[in-house]
């Protein structure tokens, strides 16, 4: 964290269902440049956390901050325009739209029109795939295609902050791989990420940091190399430790 | 009918169609980014035809805009005023909402013009018929078909090649993944709406045109024909709302071809049946919108 | 979760009984309103008289909307045209043959020559509609949304066409004239209170609850055993049986018929009865009913020429406008009070809640 200010802040935040609370005031901080990951089993709240903080729920109480500034509601469509780009459970692309229209959409807020389509160009270089079926409709790709697709789709808003969830849902160990080796390699470009994962080990193998999510409140964070052996790992992931 | 010459069926089933089409892809465009079925694109025609009416000593291109800017503005009013503060609720609740805007401003024509029909010649010139292949075809049919096209032609290129109608695309495939992407949602909604209330306008001037009267219950004809055709279609489909216009055009020329007389003044009922049967067998239309989710 | 915690043991029978008797509060208020109403009627002269007479008969038809649109929560287009099939339903069998001669020369002779009396030929107005709708609610049913608000909006137009089509049936576009109009004050206000309490018996049964339960959550309803399409279509039937009825009502107390009076113009009518008066309850398709009745009628007022007493004026608005009023009432009603007068309790929920006692369950909740 270098002591300097973290790019995301998220301060006591609770959101509830109905009667149900899915977050019971999570803290949690991602330093610039920072991969962290947030790993829990089912049910724990993490995608609730990347919504709320995307903007499709309202907190019940906590606060969100980013870049210093706090995030209070208003249109969805300014979460990207922030610098925070959402990549929701379950790859969803626009399926019938061609691949090319769903990258362009990706770039919809920018700006530098022909730096942005260098930017989508790089794209179609790095995955060979999606420039042979650029024309198609991208309902079509298979499911690893389409999460490179929806990743990529969210890297050309030129984001602060990636927040990916469950990237590696339902695809082949293989394609996990590639998954990840991409989102490691942002870091190179100075990108901050934020993954949930429920698949523990590629979290923590990837992250800088990682939190322990279950029913609603971190049970356990820290470097994500030190978390790994850690005695009360199993404990604060199955929720056996309050 | 008359004589069954296959160009004039031809012609008469395309200008039928066309119109329908038209209508099909107003009531498409709102509904696939709205999920809203708006009664009100009814009143959208009548007034559009209105302004042609209140217009008829004007020249022509003063009428036509005219009649354009009033649909438009109608549109954006409804929009603003009655949907909009509606956008999170459910789709019961919309449809109940469109069916009394439209009754409002139905009632409110009817209060200020009055119920009587009125007649409105807007495009005189286009009464001659021409011989084509041996057939008698009105010019006016053949405006109006190459006024669809035209039409077609250009909501094509809008949707497929301009950023908006990507975002309109975008949208109405996944609204929420759309504004997350960045997409505004006011833009593509007030889109749609202008877009519906053109298509509305030349509808009603072309429908005028062809009938040559004008009441305040034109455009709720059209519009429940129009209703018939998106549904079989695919709601939410723009190319099946389009097909399905020429589809229900074809239909209602042929049921008045084919059926026995006694049964002709039926003809409606059947199409009516044939949208339960296609919500029945086929509840996402005969080519339905790639992306739409069936919503539990 | 927390309001059954002060009452943790299981309802004591005097407990089941008094539910039940606060429950039907809301019934017995509701008669009483409608027999109040018919008695302060029958002090006023002939045409403020017609004017309740009308109001109980719309009543009666929006009861027959409220029982499927307002348990299931599923848009009902087609009520208006169950209306107009009993109403003819009613008029063919209870006309004189003399007068079938004349309208309808063309009725097949078994039908020309028959004639019942009333209240048989009411109670099939009930009957036909209700086995048309069975037969046609049967595949339909399974449509939520959209779907089914187009599916029952095509029934109506349907009915529209074929009933101004079947010439020697109906009389086609014209008018048939002559029908008795035995439908004064009493009988309005009996069927009127009959329709209430069949509507309000069936929302207590099994069967209105998990339609309920439905309503606030298909998936829900599904998981725990609930045939949606099937409780669907008791409501839609039964509905459809109240609607005929009205439809009869409507046509012995007018004494002529046209299909042109079973269109969309009264199905917004209707609609917007239930809607501003609350679609989710029984209560607010009642107070809708009067309250729609009365502003209709202030505006009919007005039309006429109003004098405010002590005013040198006479206030006078332009024909037409109690119909733009109407539907701008409606628009307002819907953007600013969703869930109607009412706000889709009834009474005894009304009360409940003015008496302090928080959230007790409702019977969907209950059930899911």
């Amino acid at each position: 964290m270098n002591g300097r200010a973290p790019l995301l802040s998220v301060r006591d935040l609770v959101v509830r269902y109905g009667a149900i609370t899915a977050l019971d005031g999570v803290s949690l901080e991602v330093g610039e440049g920072e991969i962290v990951a947030i790993i829990g089993p089912n049910g724990a709240g993490k995608s609730t956390l990347l919504s709320t903080v995307a903007g499709l729920r309202r907190p019940d109480a906590g606060g969100i901050s980013f870049a210093g500034t706090p995030i209070a509601g208003g249109a969805l469509e300014g979460t990207v325009r922030r610098g925070i780009a959402y990549v929701p459970e379950g790859r969803h692309v626009f399926a019938g739209l061609t691949v090319l229209e769903n990258l362009e959409l990706g770039a919809t807020v920018r700006r530098d029109r022909a730096e942005a389509r260098a930017h989508l160009e790089s794209f179609l270089d790095a995955f060979p795939i999606l420039r042979e079926r650029a024309g198609e409709a991208a309902g079509r790709l298979s499911g690893g295609e389409q999460q490179m697709l929806v990743i990529a789709r969210g890297l050309l808003s030129k984001p602060r902050l990636l927040m990916l969830d469950e990237p590696s849902l339902g695809l082949a160990p293989k394609i996990v791989d590639q998954v990840y080796e991409l989102v490691t390699s942002l870091r190179r470009d100075g990108l901050t990420v934020l993954v949930v994962e429920q698949n523990a080990g590629r979290a923590l193998a990837a992250a800088d940091r990682t939190y322990v999510l279950n029913a609603g409140r971190v049970r356990l964070q820290g470097r994500s190399a030190e978390l790994t052996g850690a005695p009360d790992f199993d404990a604060a992931y199955f929720g056996l430790k309050d | 009918m008359g004589n069954l010459n296959p160009i004039q069926i031809l012609v008469d089933t395309v200008s039928v169609g066309g119109l329908y089409a038209l209508t099909a892809l107003g009531l498409g465009l709102i509904f696939s980014v709205m999920r809203l079925a708006n009664f009100a694109h009814a009143e959208l025609v009548t007034c559009a035809a209105y302004a042609v009416f209140a217009l008829s000593g004007q020249p022509v291109a003063v009428a036509i805009v005219a009649s354009v800017g009033t649909a438009m503005v109608l549109a954006l009013a409804t929009e603003r005023l009655a949907f909009r503060p509606l956008r999170s609720a459910d789709q019961t609740t919309m449809l109940i909402a469109s069916f009394a805007v439209s009754m409002f401003i139905q009632k409110l024509l009817i209060f200020t013009v009055g119920s009587r029909p009125k007649p409105v010649d807007p495009l005189p010139i286009l009464a001659q018929p021409i011989a084509i292949a041996g057939a008698q075809v009105s010019l006016l049919k053949l405006a109006t078909i190459l006024a669809c096209i035209a039409c077609l032609g250009a909501l094509t290129y809008l949707l497929r090649r301009t950023s908006i109608g990507l975002h309109m695309r975008a949208a109405a495939e996944d609204f929420t993944m759309a504004q997350l992407v960045g997409v505004r949602a006011n833009s593509v909604i007030l889109a749609a709406f202008v877009l519906s209330g053109f298509l509305a306008a030349v509808v009603a001037l072309l429908f005028v045109a062809q009938t040559g009267f004008v009441h305040p219950r034109l455009g709720v004809q059209i519009v429940l024909v129009g209703f018939v055709a998106t549904v079989i279609g695919g709601l939410g489909s723009l190319p099946g709302a389009a097909a399905g216009g020429f589809l229900v055009g074809a239909l209602a020329t042929l049921l008045q071809a084919l059926l026995p007389a006694e049964l002709r003044p039926f003809r409606e009922a059947f199409l009516f049946l044939i949208v339960i049967l296609v919500l029945l067998f086929r509840p996402n239309g005969l080519w339905p919108a790639p992306g739409l989710k069936e919503r539990v | 979760m927390t309001a059954y915690a002060a009452a943790p043991h299981a309802i004591r029978p005097a407990e089941r009984l008094s539910e039940i008797w606060r429950r039907s509060a809301t019934l017995l208020v509701l008669i009483a309103a409608i027999a109040l109403l018919a008695l302060l009627a029958g002090q006023a002269d002939a045409v403020l008289q017609r004017r309740v007479i009308f109001c109980l008969v719309n009543l009666v038809a929006v009861v027959g909307l409220y029982i499927f649109m307002g348990n299931s929560g599923v848009l009902n287009f087609s009520v208006v045209g169950f209306m107009a099939i009993g109403a003819y339903t009613s008029a063919l069998l209870s006309m004189p043959a003399a007068m079938k001669g004349t309208f309808l020369p063309d009725l097949p002779l078994w039908l020309g020559a028959m004639q019942v009396p009333h209240m048989l030929a009411l109670l099939t107005a009930g009957v036909v509609p209700a086995l048309i709708a069975l037969l046609v609610g049967f595949p339909i049913m399974r449509l939520s949304g959209i779907g089914a608000a187009i599916a029952t909006l095509s029934l109506l137009f349907i009915a529209y066409i074929v009933l101004g089509n079947w010439d020697s049936l109906t009389g086609g576009q014209g008018s048939l004239m002559g029908l008795q109009t035995y439908v004064k004050l009493p009988v309005a206000a009996a069927v009127a209170g009959g329709a209430v309490a069949v509507a309000f018996w069936f929302q207590e049964t099994r069967w209105g609850i998990a339609l309920r339960a439905s309503r606030e959550d298909e998936v829900a309803a599904r998981a725990s055993g609930i045939r949606i399409p099937r409780v669907r279509l008791i409501a839609f039937v039964l509905g459809a049986f109240v609607a005929g009825v009205a439809g009869a009502l409507f046509a012995h107390f007018q004494g002529t018929l046209r299909v042109e009076n079973f269109y969309l113009d009264l199905t917004f009518l209707l609609m917007t009865m239930l809607v501003v008066g609350g679609s989710r309850s029984l209560t607010g398709a009642v107070a809708g009913t009067f309250a729609i009745s009365l502003v209709t009628e202030l505006l009919r007022q007005t039309e006429v020429g109003v004098t405010l007493p002590g005013a040198a004026v006479t206030l006078q608005t332009p024909a037409g406008l109690g119909d733009v009023a109407l539907a701008g009432v409606m628009l307002v009603i819907i953007l600013f009070r969703p869930n109607g007068i009412s706000g889709g309790r009834e009474i005894d929920e009304m009360w409940r809640r003015r008496a302090g006692r928080k959230h007790r369950k409702l019977p969907e909740e209950r059930n899911a």
